[in-house]
């Protein structure tokens, strides 16, 4: 009665701007922790996009690719990961990833892309590392794919074997260097981002990746 | 250009108007689909799927198309052809004509096809009055000529004749991507996803319905899930196990004494692989009784003879609370690399494991 009353106040302009439904946006994008959600144009992760992290062996690619998921896994979203061959399960707890809720395919021969295929249907984000470089063929219907089922796919690749197309976003490590004590404490890394359209320039950023606590802070 | 094996339906080339043909088309695509995820729509009549992936799968391209003709024919009620040929042009003129092409003879069967498979009279017409009448005798013309006599579409179809361009235009529908997510409803159903609080959501459903697809391509082995328990070295507390075994417990976040702190190795070794260290002289560095190197860690040589300059080493870390259990005696090394790569080791048994990167 309230409601169609004539008497009601009027709601100024930009508190109903504010007021808007923003659950169809929010669907369409899948959350990203610190330090991400500042860096990351639009703070978080596109249904249907596809990221790439790239990263000379050895220095941080893993971790970052990890860090990218643990916001959406800890908020109940499935994930995967094909050809990471042999996850730290410690490392990947400690970055915040509910493990109840991550498919391992360690070793999927040579069907790396088939599997990840398989899993697009049944997970939100979806790590995969190729054994070689990528086909061109097998990275596009992969990336159709996704684009079509709504996933996140994270594609994580060596300096040495890009990944054949251009991403929605990508990350590439330039450079890595550990901080330590009577111990390795924490690693700084720095970290190029490049998104598309308007947020096409690179920029670089440095964060700490892990930290102390194994996890993932700006620096 | 790529192998395609293309299935060609002729029965779903004129679409009833109660949707069965989608609804059939669907089906076949979700039983391909389950052979090969790449499997794509091209028509509602035609369907296709590279054959190089697949085959290292079923063991040769035989074995594939058997696979798919038996998928087909468990469908039941339709009559599909299977072609193979390099390029999706040829791919479904081989399918029309059942006809299975070996690696290099895609190119001779295209020049050997008659000009009406490109579907436009005009173009078919003028060429027979030239005296050409297949795509190769097409496809000789010079790409001047064709420009001068016949209109832009025609260049594009002299590609396709040469075997430079690998599909026609129009061969796909494009409108039947959207037509087929519509039917299963996608739209929608991402939105309900998340189960709370331990109930079993749609989300948990879905998640085993793909495990259960990559289980029957890699076997059931081949996906596991990890939970962590009480353990020092972080290759000890993890646990993977193949999806569908009992859990160990859940996952116990207690404080362990003696445990190594974070950062751990986001690669922990399964099977940790041996390395040598030498110190500055080239000697071995070995763990003496007392728990200390024998010496300061300059190179690290790995099992394929890389050899790698150590620049900083932090421990070894002797596991004493644990040796009077396993028998086991073993002390935990952290090391940098030249490169910036963070290693750990362990000693056991006067050798050095590889056990973890922190990648």
């Amino acid at each position: 009665m309230f409601a169609s009353s004539p008497q009601r106040p009027a709601v100024p302009a930009d508190l109903a701007a504010r007021l808007r439904p923003v659950s169809l946006a929010r669907t369409r994008t899948l959350p990203l922790g610190e330090p991400w959600v500042g860096l990351v144009p639009g703070g978080g992760l596109r249904r249907g996009s596809t990221v790439v992290v790239q990263a000379p062996p050895g220095l941080g690619g893993l971790s970052l690719a990890l860090s990218l998921l643990s916001e959406a896994s800890a908020r109940g979203h499935w994930a995967a990961a094909v050809g990471v061959d042999d996850p730290g399960v410690v490392a990947i707890a400690d970055l915040g990833i509910d493990l109840r809720r991550v498919i391992f395919v360690p070793r999927p021969r040579g069907a790396w892309a088939e599997s990840a295929a398989d899993l697009l249907d049944g997970v939100d984000l979806l790590i995969v590392r190729p054994p070689a470089r990528a086909a061109h063929g097998t990275a596009r219907r992969l990336m159709d794919r996704v684009r079509e089922r709504g996933t996140v796919l994270v594609a994580l690749t060596e300096t040495d074997a890009p990944w054949p197309l251009p991403a929605d976003l990508s990350f590439s490590v330039t450079a890595a260097q550990w901080r330590h004590s009577t111990r390795l404490d924490a690693r700084h890394l720095t970290v190029r981002i490049t998104g598309r359209g308007e947020a096409a320039r690179a920029r670089e950023h440095v964060v700490v990746l892990p930290n102390h606590r194994g996890r993932a802070e700006a620096s | 250009m790529e192998r395609l094996l293309a299935i060609w339906i002729e029965a779903f080339a004129t679409e009833e108007s109660d949707g069965s043909t989608l609804r059939r088309h669907v089906a076949l695509l979700d039983a391909l689909d389950a052979l090969c995820p790449f499997t794509e729509s091209i028509r509602l009549d035609l369907l296709v799927l590279p054959l190089r992936a697949p085959s290292r799968f079923f063991g040769g391209e035989p074995a594939v198309l058997d696979a798919v003709g038996n998928a087909v024919g468990e469908l039941g009620g339709c009559d599909a052809r299977l072609g193979v040929a390099d390029g999706l042009f040829c791919a479904e003129m081989a399918a029309r004509r059942s006809r299975v092409l070996a690696p290099g003879e895609t190119a001779a069967f295209r020049r050997s096809l008659p000009l009406g498979v490109l579907s436009r009279r005009d173009l078919a017409t003028t060429c027979q009055r030239l005296g050409l009448h297949t795509l190769g005798a097409f496809g000789d013309l010079e790409r001047a000529r064709v420009a001068e006599r016949f209109n832009k579409h025609a260049l594009a179809l002299h590609r396709v004749a040469r075997g430079e361009l690998g599909e026609l235009e129009g061969q796909r529908d494009p409108r039947l991507g959207s037509r087929i997510a519509r039917l299963r409803g996608e739209g929608v159903r991402r939105d309900e996803q998340i189960g709370f609080f331990g109930q079993r959501g749609a989300g948990d459903e879905r998640a085993e319905a793909a495990v259960h697809r990559v289980r029957q391509r890699l076997g059931t082995q081949a996906v596991v899930v990890a939970s962590l328990h009480g353990g020092r070295s972080p290759e000890d507390r993890a646990v993977l196990v193949p999806w569908g075994s009992p859990r160990a417990r859940e996952p116990d976040a207690a404080p362990w004494p003696g445990r190594l702190p974070a950062p751990s190795p986001a690669t922990t070794l399964g099977h940790p692989v041996t390395v040598q260290l030498r110190d500055a002289g080239g000697e071995p560095v070995v763990v003496g009784s007392r728990g200390l190197l024998s010496g300061a860690p300059s190179a690290i040589v790995f099992s394929n003879e890389t050899r790698r300059d150590v620049v900083w080493h932090a421990g070894p870390w002797p596991l004493v609370e644990r040796w009077w259990v396993a028998s086991r005696r073993r002390a935990y090394l952290q090391v940098l690399l030249g490169g910036g790569e963070g290693l750990l080791l362990a000693a056991e048994a006067g050798r050095w494991f590889l056990v973890g990167v922190y990648d």
